[in-house]
């Protein structure tokens, strides 16, 4: 009963249900907008939201996450240009259709498949994570240091196109967690004599500097792309189609919410598995794949939404974000105060349930604000770059300030912008950078817990690892990783496995 | 994004000094992390540090050795494909707009920011500019000053007591 309590709490005050609702008109927006990426929102909320109640803070960030998931397709299918990383797939199929006129009916189907998506991937958030928490209090601290490097290298093989550029900036990641008094020895660590250093770098001026500012740097690079316009006729799709399709909608769903609750695997990799397994399951599509099909509309659509329940369970019950967006919550939930991971359920319940709700609400608005408001929406999307970069950059640095009302943050951030404009151009991936600084204080308190407990033995800790089968699992994934990137790998038996 | 995905077979212009850059980075913060506690005990405060920063050194010189055996793109030139003027611009005035943001205010600097920006970027007349510039900034000031209650620095104009007199009108 106290469950639904919770659940209920952001349907029934006034105050949660439109931040909830504004959230999520935003995200759609901000999903939409070719320039803005969900993560660029979320960490520039943050620094603005920061000093509000937690249930209101969280309500606006649920809903711009779940919005802007859903919004990238909508430019991914008028535009082809996807508004997220999650809606390349969407592009594939969306975007002919939008060519031969069906752009509505498009918009409206993706619509309605991805709301269908996102709530097969709260269902399974609500029943999974109960269970998986309870597990995870079995968890050793060597359990969680190794979760931890697994999912900053999950990230750094899936996002990039080299794993040594993604391991890398992972490291720098730890590295920048652990600038700052130590806090279980007070040492200094990379401080260099200066006292405002000694509370570290704050994760939100690196979040926006990464995300903010150097993403509106590399958009600098494409000023003069012209935007071609679609005609939008009905929208809300016809009954048969929902019909026809729902069981492809659930088949993807499901691969969605998988996906998306592997740590490092997000929306965009859930999107494309998902479109692989629709043309393999769609024996005989009434249009080609690639010239319009519907099904590979639906699928990826369908995944990515699922994709956004899936990320909350390791979020929610191991402390441990699965990607660049869920880092950047986590590093919301930590600053207002609650501990993401095992302990959440337990000391906790209450903001599971009310995450949960509040998902749920910010599915329904995705469906509200998803079938409506087609006008206003080609006019927004259709803001010309040089008004809005300039903007991005002017909230960047606010938000930046807004943090501890200093300019340091405001140094940090465009340091880490500038930063990421030469990373992004030569093809690092920041997405770990951020895992890596949110993880570092997990990962290191959870190295020394280790470490102490075999008493300063490697060989002791090592040999452990192989008592329990949960260590002796990660280890060996961890381990077949880094394995696949050496030249034993790539030149030899890779050539003769494909080839089999 | 989908090109990222593919594997990068030619190298940028200043790719190869950036990855150098990196290591050599890599191996001063390495140096500061052995500062810490040095080699004393795996459990110390210095130890993970250390293991991070090396797995950086580790990670950039194996990045930039196959760097040095990418052939150089051909037609690529970093100031027009990487570093082109208007981002070096756009940079110069964010880092202007930083320094006098507490000196002048939010309100002046920022109006100050808007307005040479988009003119610089949107290219239309100084009235188009100047009134997407306003209607920017108060729709800003609105959502952020007045509703998110965010403390903005007020420079040289007396923000709050403005707004004070303004309160003072509607009683």
């Amino acid at each position: 009963m106290d469950a639904l309590n919770f659940f209920a709490m952001s349907w029934l005050s006034p105050e949660l249900l439109g931040l909830t609702a504004l959230g999520t008109f935003l995200g759609i927006y901000v999903g939409a907008i070719p320039g803005l990426s969900v993560t660029m929102a979320v960490s520039i909320l943050i620094s603005f939201t920061f000093s509000w109640d937690v249930n209101n803070a969280l309500c606006l960030m649920v809903g711009v996450y779940m919005g802007g998931v859903y919004g990238g397709s909508r430019t991914a299918i008028l535009l082809n240009i996807p508004g997220a990383p999650s809606a390349i797939a969407t592009a594939l199929d969306g975007y002919p259709l939008a060519k031969k006129g069906l752009a509505g009916e498009a918009i409206g189907l993706s619509t309605v498949m991805s709301v269908v998506g996102g709530f097969v991937g709260i269902i399974v958030l609500a029943l999974a994570a109960p269970t998986i928490s309870e597990f995870a209090i079995t968890f050793q601290p060597r359990d969680y240091m190794m979760l931890g490097i697994l999912g900053i290298m999950l990230v750094g093989s899936l996002s990039g196109n080299s794993l040594a550029k993604g391991i890398f900036a992972g490291a720098f990641g730890l590295l920048i967690g652990t600038v700052g008094l130590d806090p279980m020895t007070a040492e200094e660590r990379f401080t260099f004599g200066i006292i405002e250093l000694w509370d570290g770098i704050n994760p939100v001026a690196v979040m926006i500097g990464l995300f903010g500012i150097s993403e509106a740097l590399h958009q600098l690079h494409h000023m003069d792309k012209a935007i071609i316009k679609q005609k939008i006729a009905r929208i809300i799709p016809k009954g048969s189609d929902v019909k026809k399709y729902l069981p492809l909608s659930l088949q993807t769903s499901f691969i969605g919410v998988i996906v998306g609750a592997l740590p490092g695997t997000g929306g965009d990799i859930a999107a494309l598995m998902a479109y692989d397994h629709a043309k393999r399951v769609t024996k005989d599509p009434e249009v080609p794949f690639g010239d319009g099909a519907k099904e590979g509309l639906i699928a990826p659509e369908s995944a990515n939404n699922a994709a956004v329940g899936g990320a909350y369970i390791p979020m929610l019950t191991l402390g441990i974000p699965g990607d660049a967006v869920t880092a950047v919550f986590i590093g919301a939930l930590f600053i207002h105060g609650l501990n993401p991971g095992p302990l959440l359920m337990v000391e906790q319940p209450h903001m599971f349930w009310f995450t949960v709700g509040n998902l749920t609400l910010a599915n329904i608005f995705v469906l509200i604000f998803g079938l409506t408001g087609i006008r206003l929406f080609s006019k927004i999307v259709e803001c010309p770059k040089g008004v809005l970069i300039p903007l991005i950059f002017l909230l960047s640095i606010v938000g930046a300030y807004a943090i501890n009302n200093a300019l340091t943050d405001i140094w940090w951030m465009l340091a880490f912008g500038g930063l990421g404009y030469f990373m992004r151009l030569y093809g690092f991936p920041v997405g770990p950078v951020i895992l890596g600084v949110i993880l570092s204080s997990l990962t290191d308190e959870n190295w020394r817990r280790a470490i102490l407990t075999e008493r300063n033995s490697m060989a002791d800790l090592f040999l452990n690892l192989f008592s329990s089968p949960l260590s002796t699992l990660l280890f060996v994934t961890i381990v077949l990783i880094l394995f696949t990137q050496t030249p034993i790998w790539t030149t030899w038996l890779k050539p003769k496995w494909t080839k089999k | 994004m989908l090109s990222q995905l593919s594997a990068q077979k030619t190298r940028k212009p200043g790719e190869r000094l950036f990855c150098l850059l990196l290591v050599l980075g890599s191996v001063y913060l390495f140096w500061q992390a052995y500062s810490i506690a040095g080699f004393s005990e795996l459990s110390s405060a210095g130890a993970f540090p250390m293991a991070a920063s090396a797995v950086m050194i580790l990670a950039s010189s194996i990045i930039f050795v196959n760097t040095l055996k990418l052939p150089a793109a051909e037609g690529v030139r970093f100031i027009y494909h990487c570093f082109p003027p208007v981002v070096a611009i756009i940079m110069a005035l964010i880092l202007v707009y930083a320094v006098i943001l507490e000196n002048l205010g939010f309100i002046l600097s920022s109006f100050l920011f808007l307005f040479i920006a988009i003119q610089f970027l949107y290219r239309r007349s100084v009235l188009t500019t100047l009134s997407i510039t306003l209607l920017a900034l108060i729709v800003v000031y609105i959502i952020f000053r007045l509703v998110f209650q965010v403390v903005l620095p007020e420079g040289i104009v007396p923000e709050r007591d403005i707004i004070a007199s303004i309160k003072a009108l509607w009683r």
